[in-house]
């Protein structure tokens, strides 16, 4: 029989955390106790089995965007209180315009800057724990067909998962005053959200940037469909990716005609 | 919370995101649960931060982890897992032996399946000292912060804990 006393002492001293007093009381027990340094044999032998078997699971990368984003948005809610609101910085700015001459200009800027706000406030909201998919799927084939009968469109969707854009899912979302398309793609651990609607008259617009508090946003319309793409990942990479999405447009437009 | 505790708060809890995740993936024996625990636990975490005044990397492991395990067990009071068994994990359950497996490798497939049984079978409180101390290194001091206990209890704990591996490993007798 082991001797009762020692069981979790040779335990803590495998562990390096007997006292080294003690640790030298066991080591003289050990060699004199037949059935405590069997123990220890069979200690020593659990030991290397739990390390070797039982594994560490790493954070999944969608848990840690969502860790990262709502630190954001947290600290952004004490930084609105602190800081004139960028909605207010926009107005001032629109004003400052009116007050420089043209009306048709500034409303058209504050229209803009309206969506570019909407678009900012979905992402952050859709990164908030189960509100970045209503239909998860890296498959564009079941993403697509999901839109039909909650949009007027059947909204463009691609698995870029060869480029390093993994589709994740869609989503409905309310945009400029109409329901629109939200499709999230991964890269690493940053979510990429892509939000997309009719465009009104057709006309292309070439791709702008902007960045709005630490995310970036890009903006560009095709004759058939006005594209907003929101993320935390660095602009070079956001750009591969927006290159990505046009050139599978340009190519499905090509087989339509 | 300003920007520059934000900046604080990245440098200290998110290092140990991996840590937080697999002491939540025991404790709740499944990923979606996992994921939600390590989640709202970061939320607590910044809540609390501006009152963590630590500075070294270990402190804020196991500051963040004790969030994380105390996150785990009120989850699991309000969602009652604890008391269902273990739901059939797929990649953790089906460990299939091919035939055609050399003697070895048979071996390690079935204490590997057994073990991974018998962690699971574990009490909670012994199941977060073996990933605590086994998997993430924690010191015995470190533990007692971790789980709010003294470090003697740590120490039996701990020992208990290899105990009923260990029987779970040697169910037959020429494995020991």
């Amino acid at each position: 029989m082991t001797h009762p006393g020692f069981e979790a002492q040779i335990d803590a001293y495998l562990d390096g955390e007997l006292a080294a007093p003690d640790a030298v009381e066991l080591e003289e027990h050990l060699q004199a106790c037949p059935d405590c340094s069997r123990l220890e044999r069979r200690r020593r032998a659990v030991r290397v089995a739990v390390r070797e078997h039982l594994p560490r699971f790493p954070a999944p990368d969608m848990l840690r965007a969502r860790v990262r984003a709502q630190a954001r948005a947290e600290t952004r809610q004490t930084d609105r209180r602190r800081a004139p609101s960028w909605t207010a910085l926009a107005v001032a700015a629109s004003l400052a315009v009116v007050a420089f001459g043209s009306w048709q200009m500034a409303l058209r800027g504050a229209a803009g800057e309206a969506i570019t706000n909407q678009v900012l406030a979905s992402h952050v909201r859709s990164l908030m724990p189960g509100h970045l998919t209503d239909v998860v799927s890296s498959d564009q084939h079941t993403v697509k067909p999901w839109f039909n009968g909650k949009l007027d469109f059947s909204p463009p969707v691609y698995d870029f998962a060869g480029g390093g854009f993994p589709l994740v899912g869609g989503r409905l979302e309310y945009v400029d005053g109409r329901p629109v398309a939200a499709l999230a793609y991964s890269r690493r651990q940053h979510i990429i959200n892509v939000f997309l609607w009719p465009a009104g008259r057709g006309r292309t617009v070439g791709p702008r940037a902007a960045t709005r508090q630490g995310y970036h946003l890009l903006h560009w319309a095709t004759p058939a469909y006005t594209y907003w793409v929101a993320s935390d990942l660095g602009l070079p990479e956001l750009n591969d990716f927006a290159a990505l999405l046009r050139r599978g447009d340009s190519a499905a437009a090509a087989t339509v005609r | 919370m300003e920007s520059s505790e934000l900046e604080r708060f990245e440098a200290v809890v998110l290092p140990h995101l991996d840590a937080a995740y697999t002491l939540a993936r025991y404790l709740t024996r499944n990923d979606h649960d996992a994921q939600d625990v390590v989640q709202d636990a970061s939320l607590r975490a910044l809540r609390y931060f501006a009152g963590f005044r630590g500075a070294g990397s270990g402190e804020g492991r196991a500051w963040f982890l004790a969030i994380v395990r105390n996150t785990a067990y009120t989850w699991q009071q309000r969602h009652r897992t604890d008391t269902l068994s273990t739901e059939f994990d797929e990649e953790r359950h089906s460990e299939t032996v091919a035939d055609e497996h050399p003697e070895a490798a048979l071996q390690a497939q079935s204490q590997r399946a057994a073990l991974r049984r018998a962690i699971d079978e574990l009490p909670p409180e012994f199941r977060e000292v073996i990933v605590l101390r086994e998997l993430e290194g924690l010191s015995y001091k470190e533990i007692s912060d971790v789980a709010g206990v003294p470090v003697g209890t740590v120490m039996s704990r701990l020992s208990r804990a290899r105990r009923r591996l260990e029987d779970a490993l040697c169910a037959e007798p020429e494995d020991c």
